[in-house]
């Protein structure tokens, strides 16, 4: 019974130690962005491999989201005869909901494992720690850029997400079913608002980011530098990500339209 | 032979690092023990003791990669437990430290590497970084290696860049994590000559851990055992082998039982079989 007790105190306190750590971690690695040309330049390289390379596997699934989305709105649409609606639906579906989430398990299954991976090999190789010794902040010049272009490339990836899903829409709907391109197009125009729509799913991208990147650098910078420990970390990352963008997403529904 | 001597004012001055009643433990296990040591300036040191005893940890103390529980470690003077983070930062550029694997970054090619430190502290143009860093690649040997990959090179050949990386901002003391390890004989031979060069040419103060005896004794000015989170012994390499205590002849000889077990700590061997 007192083991017990003891080892749900010392698992408590691990877990709230980590929490603190990674607090003081992101404290100092969203901070410690250097804001000049060399700076710069390791930004735009962490966007390029964070956001260019997520590209493709965002825009062919954002495609073939939005094509499923409008067959599956038109089989159930067309019984009540108001299949022009699959525009409306496609759109606020990705836009509000699965542009964001969609985007943001994507983001981390591929660039949030693969920076977990990348950050736990250099401390497992002693190149954070060489760099450490040559009075170089890992923190400000590896942790940094990549934690930014994370922040950065999210929204802007699950906007591309849901942009394409409704092309992928108009793709099914219109140029398979035969659904009026007018109606497709006045239909989505009329129902979807801007502010309570796209500004609330953007708002969604852009915690999702914070929240994907944050865990995806920190499990790296605090894995047990062995094989071992950074397979265990890449899963934490995934795992992680996952379960906070599947639950932030129903807290952040209920705030904004509940 | 010298265990924890009370230093005089003379020997004081003339140490880089003086580390005093240095506690440092990990979990339950003491590393280090009320641990009392010297490193003379402009000279080589090499710390030498079984493995697992925490010499890299030593290292790590020194550069203020972790904090000990308890003592001082006077850097040139100054107490590293007490520098804050940018403090810190700054003290480091004036320490180089080669680590076991090389830890070279594996996205930058041979020249960018060592060119890394330069380009981090300095405002150089580009044509000096040029020149410094061929300089620094040719005293280790790689000047014809600067469009390499680390990935490409071999074992001695990364210890190497590594070595001029560390070098490249002109240190005042460089921190060697068992050079030796795993190195065939010519490289082994090579860093050797190195160490010793460098140390030399450039007026270094350097301190090297190693368990490779014959290697370390035959390069290093003054040499310093430990066991059990304490100086056993120290000196000049002849002063070592002239050593009586049994712990010291021990290490030196590689005699495999002695005052450090064989055995890990264990219940009676027979009990254990037979229940």
């Amino acid at each position: 019974m007192v083991d017990f007790f003891i080892k749900v105190g010392r698992s408590g306190l691990e877990y709230s130690s980590a929490l603190g750590r990674s607090g003081l971690f992101l404290f100092h690695s969203v901070f410690g962005l250097m804001l000049n040309l060399k700076g710069l330049r390791l930004l735009v390289h962490q966007l390029y491999k964070v956001g260019v390379l997520s590209l493709v596997i965002i825009v062919v699934s954002g495609l073939f989201i939005g094509m499923v989305l409008a067959l599956q709105g038109y089989s159930i649409l067309v019984d009540y005869g108001s299949e022009q609606a699959v525009g409306q639906m496609v759109a606020l579906t990705l836009v509000r909901e699965l542009g964001p989430v969609v985007a943001a398990l994507l983001f981390a299954g591929r660039a949030g494992s693969a920076l977990t991976a990348e950050i736990g090999l250099m401390k497992a190789t002693e190149q954070l720690s060489s760099m450490e010794m040559m009075g170089v902040d890992p923190l400000k010049r590896v942790i940094a850029p990549r934690l930014w272009a994370g922040f950065i490339t999210m929204p802007i990836l699950a906007a591309i997400f849901s942009a394409v899903g409704v092309f992928g829409g108009l793709l099914v709907g219109v140029d398979w079913l035969g659904v009026y391109e007018g109606s497709f197009w006045a239909n989505m125009q009329s129902s979807v608002d801007f502010k309570e729509d796209v500004l609330n799913g953007m708002i969604k991208s852009i915690v999702f980011g914070v929240v994907c990147s944050w865990i995806a650098v920190f499990q790296g910078y605090d894995s047990e530098p062995t094989s071992e420990g950074i397979s265990i970390a890449t899963t934490k990352t995934v795992v992680y990500s996952s379960l906070s963008v599947l639950g932030l997403d129903f807290l952040l529904t209920a705030v904004m339209f509940g | 032979m010298i265990i924890d001597r009370p230093m005089d004012r003379d020997k004081l001055l003339d140490s880089y690092i003086k580390i005093t009643g240095l506690n440092f433990a990990r979990g339950h296990r003491a590393i280090f023990n009320g641990a009392n040591l010297n490193i003379p300036r402009g000279k080589v040191t090499a710390i030498m003791g079984p493995s697992g005893i925490g010499k890299t940890t030593l290292l790590r103390l020194i550069g203020g990669q972790i904090k000990p529980d308890s003592g001082e470690i006077l850097l040139n003077g100054r107490d590293v437990t007490k520098f804050k983070r940018r403090e810190l930062f700054d003290a480091r550029k004036k320490i180089g430290m080669l680590f076991q694997s090389g830890a070279l970054f594996t996205d930058l090619s041979v020249y960018e590497n060592v060119a890394f430190p330069l380009r981090a502290h300095t405002k150089l143009p580009e044509d000096m970084i040029r020149d410094i860093v061929l300089m620094k690649l040719h005293a280790v040997g790689l000047r014809g290696a600067r469009d390499l990959m680390p990935s490409e090179l071999s074992g001695g050949m990364t210890r190497r860049v590594a070595l001029a990386r560390t070098i490249a901002l002109d240190p005042e003391l460089i921190l060697y994590d068992e050079p030796f390890a795993g190195q065939d004989p010519i490289a082994m031979g090579v860093l050797v000559q190195l160490i010793r060069l460098l140390n030399d040419a450039l007026g270094l103060t350097s301190v090297l851990v190693s368990h490779d005896i014959t290697e370390s004794l035959s390069i290093c000015d003054h040499a310093i055992i430990i066991a059990d989170g304490q100086v056993i012994g120290e000196g000049a390499p002849s002063e070592l082998r002239k050593s009586e205590s049994p712990l010291v002849k021990q290490f030196l000889n590689g005699l495999p039982d002695g005052p450090v077990p064989f055995h890990f700590p264990a219940t009676n061997y027979r009990t254990d079989l037979l229940g």
